[in-house]
């Protein structure tokens, strides 16, 4: 657009808006002026990270205001941040909260390239890599949760099984969680607890195998699902059926002391650590290993274990204002860079770049525990992401979400179910 | 009708100078009619026009090309359509929701009618009655879904825990079985729906005049007798009116699959309407989505013309 | 024909009542865990099995969901919503119900089944052309948007419609001849009987809008325009949910429906007078 239209009609807006003494939100301001960025997060009671991103950024800048839109938590946000975008409400700076919308947004033009703050970033920023579509990237991340193995030391005691010690592979841990169930002795009180998302069995796979998602061929998820079937059929841990039907939690699960063991993402951690303080969970010793390997190749505490995880990025409206790009991306660079990490690991969020400063601030806050493994286990791992960045990936995860409730409802068995899995992908998926 | 005024109909309104007609010209009346008509329905169709019908439009335009909500539509014509012909999934959703449909839509109107029947006389209690068989229609769907998985939970839940006392072997595992769940959805449904459609009856068999069942009783008519011939006639519009809606909920059913299966086991219950959301907000394939919801349009309509077409004949 | 029931007919009205207990028991047993729910701790709620005796009893719950939470705007939101979609939609319903039902004109039939037409819709498919235009106008994150989507439904038009047509219209002719018209016949004549409709729409629409979920998700971005649905969902937060202050808040979002229909019940099962008319 022709400059001198624009400040021109620049000039008129705020002569304008002067005249009638309304608060000047919309005039472009220069670069050096005081600028406000909107920020599109949920759930801002139990979600501090936006507030503390927002907050650090204004004590580095204090002319930038990161103005917060809060918008429903959990699958809601998609909803509620799709309606907006199709509207153009949507906020300058917005999360992209499911990793598998991120090529529909690109694709739909809503986010801005910004493969300069890309290249700016720390190549070592988890999840970073993988976010390039044809060489550009529109979204960085700024957390990056993994997959890790939380146990209950107590319940571990009591069974007289062996902790964990960064040696196990899938056989080791079903093995250990029968013990465990059997050890105990409790009713209701098993030795694992298996979440009903399609990612706990799915993620593992999938990271571990590396088999590509759209290679048509899903026999990779073969051997997890019979695995955990049969542990399932063992008792080990409560059935599918259970878990949906009951509503039951993993917070809830562990928590309370119901469950030895829990694989589960590294945001667990904080959510352990307040509800041990609070008295919703019990006050128990627990410690954190690393996800068990599908063979002795990645195992043990010189290797580095695969697991899976998506990281959570932060993407910029393509319908911001022109004067606010710069300042967007560079909140972007804080957000995803060292200065950002810092802020989010000071509460107990696991940020995407994790150096030692990182670790040591987790590692400092009260009730987290302290041993080696635990430290080894968060600060050391190859996280693969449970949606790959690609056309495909949303369809087809909607497909292996219904493969995954049809098999362990155990209403089809796993090769017939994986079968038509395959053969739905190749019917329905351009 | 007398001459005169026949006469008067085919002149084009104009009456004989001096002579007051006997009646308004027909032309003239069918006008008047249409336009005091017309400002009957104004107000509502309006709002109607503008915020339904006007989207619901744009839908079908919509359903012609192929469209990822953000960006601009582009044009495809009948691809979206002839996709369907082949997408077993769609099939999947079509069938599972004419299971529901056809299941659902007679046990709610028998239950819902008779639950209006029973509580229509003069029992004592009968206002307590109503209120409760209501409760389950003012309850929030979340609520309900979440408490009839748990009564329907095969190893805990009580509905088990009490057929074990009579059954012998396998028990069925409801929500969680793919030969269950929609037996299970639909039992939910019937519950939901029939204290709704019961207030519309109620509402219906208001109308039914005392004298009419006293006549009968006198004539010696027995009580299906004078349901069968004095109650169901009079509560034709009502009938009518309760069937194309329990058809159209039935077709269009989201809400409690969504919050009470997920579609699943597998794909055990998903129904059109889960499918056009899913296309639409998680595929982001509103184009092809629309399509689908342009096929249940047309199914309901049908039915709907289907039900019109019977009721008018019955009219008459 | 008073005559006294005999000892058979006695005893059936027993038996009648004994099971319409039973089955009001079973209608209300989801209910009823609702209620245990709200008084258990967040962690106990969901367990299996299902524990049917809270232990220990939270009394609290009803007095966090006031203080913790923002109910009390959440119910004024709620409720200013439910009055006004509920007072539209039953004038404008029946109003154009009489054009439909008592009117001949041409083209009417076509018009109607185009109303209802538009149920046969699911909403989800037309919900983001509409969100756009209503955005378009600056309405979106406002309660008018929510009052604007409801009131105008067709249900409203449909279910007036059918009651009209069992009002004899002798009625109206007679009072045609008399002189009313027809907008004085709708309120003086067909309005005062159709009362039971007119109190089956009310408490239909003012249900449908007060449990409404996905409009205000789609509509409502501020805190302070959040309804109740809206409100006990974020409970739901991203790591952990408060299970029993959502079913707190859910009872506590049931009872005064409940009370308004317990107590509007006479509205329901008013008869029409129709003496001297002849069927």
């Amino acid at each position: 657009m022709n400059r001198k239209i624009m400040s021109g009609v620049g000039l008129a807006a705020v002569a304008s808006l002067a005249l009638t003494g309304c608060g000047g939100q919309d005039e472009p301001a220069a670069a050096d002026g005081p600028v406000t960025l909107t920020l599109a997060g949920w759930d801002f009671a139990s979600t501090p990270e936006f507030e503390t991103l927002a907050d650090a950024y204004h004590e580095a800048n204090p002319d930038v205001t990161v103005e917060l839109k809060e918008y429903p938590a959990g699958d809601d946000y998609d909803t509620a941040l799709t309606a907006d975008l199709a509207a153009g409400a949507a906020p300058d700076v917005f999360i992209v909260k499911n990793l598998k919308n991120y090529v529909t947004f690109t694709e739909g033009g809503t986010l801005l390239d910004i493969s300069d703050v890309a290249a700016e970033l720390d190549p070592e920023t988890g999840g970073l890599a993988p976010m390039a579509i044809d060489g550009a990237t529109y979204a960085v991340p700024y957390r990056q949760d993994s997959w890790l193995l939380y146990y209950n030391k107590a319940l571990f005691e009591k069974a007289g099984v062996d902790l964990p010690d960064g040696s196990w592979t899938w056989d080791d841990y079903a093995e250990a969680a029968a013990e465990l169930t059997e050890g105990i002795g409790e009713k209701q009180v098993t030795g694992t607890y298996l979440h009903s998302w399609q990612s706990t069995v799915q993620g593992f796979a999938l990271a571990q195998s590396g088999a590509p998602l759209d290679g048509g061929d899903f026999s990779f998820l073969a051997p997890y699902y019979e695995r955990v079937l049969a542990m399932q059929d063992e008792g080990s841990q409560p059935t599918y059926a259970t878990v949906t039907t009951n509503e039951l939690t993993y917070q809830a699960q562990f928590g309370t002391q119901k469950a030895a063991m829990l694989p589960m993402g590294s945001w667990y951690i904080g959510t352990l650590v307040a509800e041990q303080e609070s008295g919703a969970a019990d006050t128990f010793e627990w410690g954190i290993a690393p996800i068990p390997q599908a063979d002795e190749s990645t195992t043990g505490t010189d290797a580095t274990p695969v697991t899976f995880g998506d990281p959570t990025t932060m993407g910029i409206n393509s319908g911001i204002d022109e004067s606010k790009v710069e300042t967007a991306k560079d909140f972007l660079t804080f957000a995803a860079g060292p200065e950002g990490a810092a802020a989010l690991a000071g509460i107990g969020i696991t940020p995407a770049l994790i150096d030692d400063t990182v670790a040591d601030t987790i590692f400092g806050l009260e009730g987290v525990p302290q041993d080696d493994l635990s430290r080894f286990a968060y600060t050391t791992h190859e996280t693969l992401p449970e949606n790959p960045v690609g056309p495909t990936t949303a369809a087809i995860q909607t497909i292996l979400g219904e493969t995954h409730s049809a098999i362990m409802s155990e209403s089809t068995p796993v090769d017939e179910a994986l079968a038509e899995a395959e053969e739905r992908v190749a019917n329905e998926v351009g | 009708m007398a001459t005169p005024v026949a006469q008067e109909q085919r002149t084009l309104g104009f009456t004989e100078p001096g002579r007051p007609p006997l009646r308004t010209p027909r032309t003239s009346l069918k006008l008047r009619n249409a336009l005091i008509g017309w400002t009957f329905i104004l107000p509502n169709f309006l709002g109607f026009a503008v915020l339904t019908l006007t989207p619901v439009i744009t839908l079908f335009y919509i359903s012609l090309t192929s469209w990822n909500i953000f960006g601009a539509a582009k044009w495809v014509g009948l691809a979206n359509f002839e996709r369907l012909i082949g997408d077993k999934s769609f099939h999947t959703a079509l069938g599972n929701t004419f299971y529901y449909a056809l299941v659902h839509i007679p046990v709610t109107i028998v239950v819902s009618l008779g639950l209006a029947l029973l509580l229509n006389q003069k029992l004592r209690g009968a206002a307590f009655f109503r209120t409760v068989a209501f409760f389950p229609y003012i309850t929030s769907i979340v609520a309900v879904a979440v408490v009839w998985n748990m009564l329907f939970s095969p190893e805990y839940g009580p509905i088990n825990q009490f057929l074990s006392l009579f059954v012998e072997g396998d028990l069925p595992g409801w929500t969680v079985s793919k030969d269950w769940a929609m037996p299970a959805v639909i039992i939910v449904g019937t519950w939901k729906d029939m204290g709704y459609y019961m207030l519309l009856f109620l509402a219906g068999l208001q109308t039914v005049p005392g004298e009419l069942h006293e006549a009968a009783r006198i004539d010696g008519a027995n009580t299906w007798q004078r349901f069968w011939n004095v109650t169901l006639p009079c509560l034709r519009p009502t009938m009518f009116f309760v069937t194309v809606m329990v058809t159209i909920q039935s077709f269009k059913v989201f809400d409690l699959i969504l919050v009470m299966t997920d579609g699943g086991p597998g794909q055990a219950t998903l129904v059109l309407s889960q499918y056009i959301y899913q296309k639409g907000f998680e595929q982001f394939e509103f184009g092809y989505a629309s399509s689908v919801a342009v096929v249940l349009f047309l199914i309901c309509i049908l039915v709907t013309v289907v039900q019109f077409l019977y009721n008018k004949r019955k009219e008459a | 024909m008073t005559a006294r029931p005999s000892a058979l007919q006695r005893s059936g009205r027993v038996l009648l009542y004994v099971v319409m207990v039973a089955a009001a028991a079973g209608i209300m047993l989801p209910f009823a865990w609702m209620v245990i729910s709200s008084l258990k701790q967040n962690n106990q709620v969901f367990t299996a099995p299902v524990e049917w005796v809270p232990d220990p009893v939270v009394w609290r719950n009803y007095l966090d969901i006031w203080v913790r939470a923002d109910m009390v705007t959440w119910v004024r939101n709620t409720l200013v919503l439910s009055v006004a979609v509920t007072a539209l939609q039953v004038l404008t319903g029946s109003f154009a119900a009489y054009g439909f039902a008592k009117m001949r004109f041409p083209g009417r039939d076509a018009l109607f089944l185009l109303y209802i037409g538009t149920i046969a819709v699911p909403w989800q498919s037309y919900m983001i052309p509409q969100f756009q235009m209503i955005s378009s106008w600056g309405l979106n994150n406002t309660l008018w948007a929510i009052m604007l989507l409801q009131a105008f439904g067709a249900f409203g038009v449909f279910l007036m419609k059918q009651y009209y047509e069992s009002i004899p219209d002798s009625l109206s002719e007679a009072a045609r001849i008399d002189g009313l018209s027809e907008y004085g016949i709708w309120w003086r004549i067909i309005m005062p009987l159709s009362v039971p409709a007119l109190a089956s729409l009310t408490i239909i629409t003012f249900v449908s809008t007060w449990n409404d979920y996905l409009g205000p998700l789609i509509y409502l971005r501020d805190r302070s325009l959040w309804t109740i649905q809206l409100g006990l969902q974020s409970f739901i937060g991203e790591y952990n949910a408060e299970h029993a202050l959502i079913m707190t808040g859910s009872v506590l979002s049931v009872l005064p429906i409940a009370l308004i229909f317990l107590l509007g019940q006479r509205y329901f099962v008013e008869g029409i007078a129709t003496t001297g008319v002849k069927g």
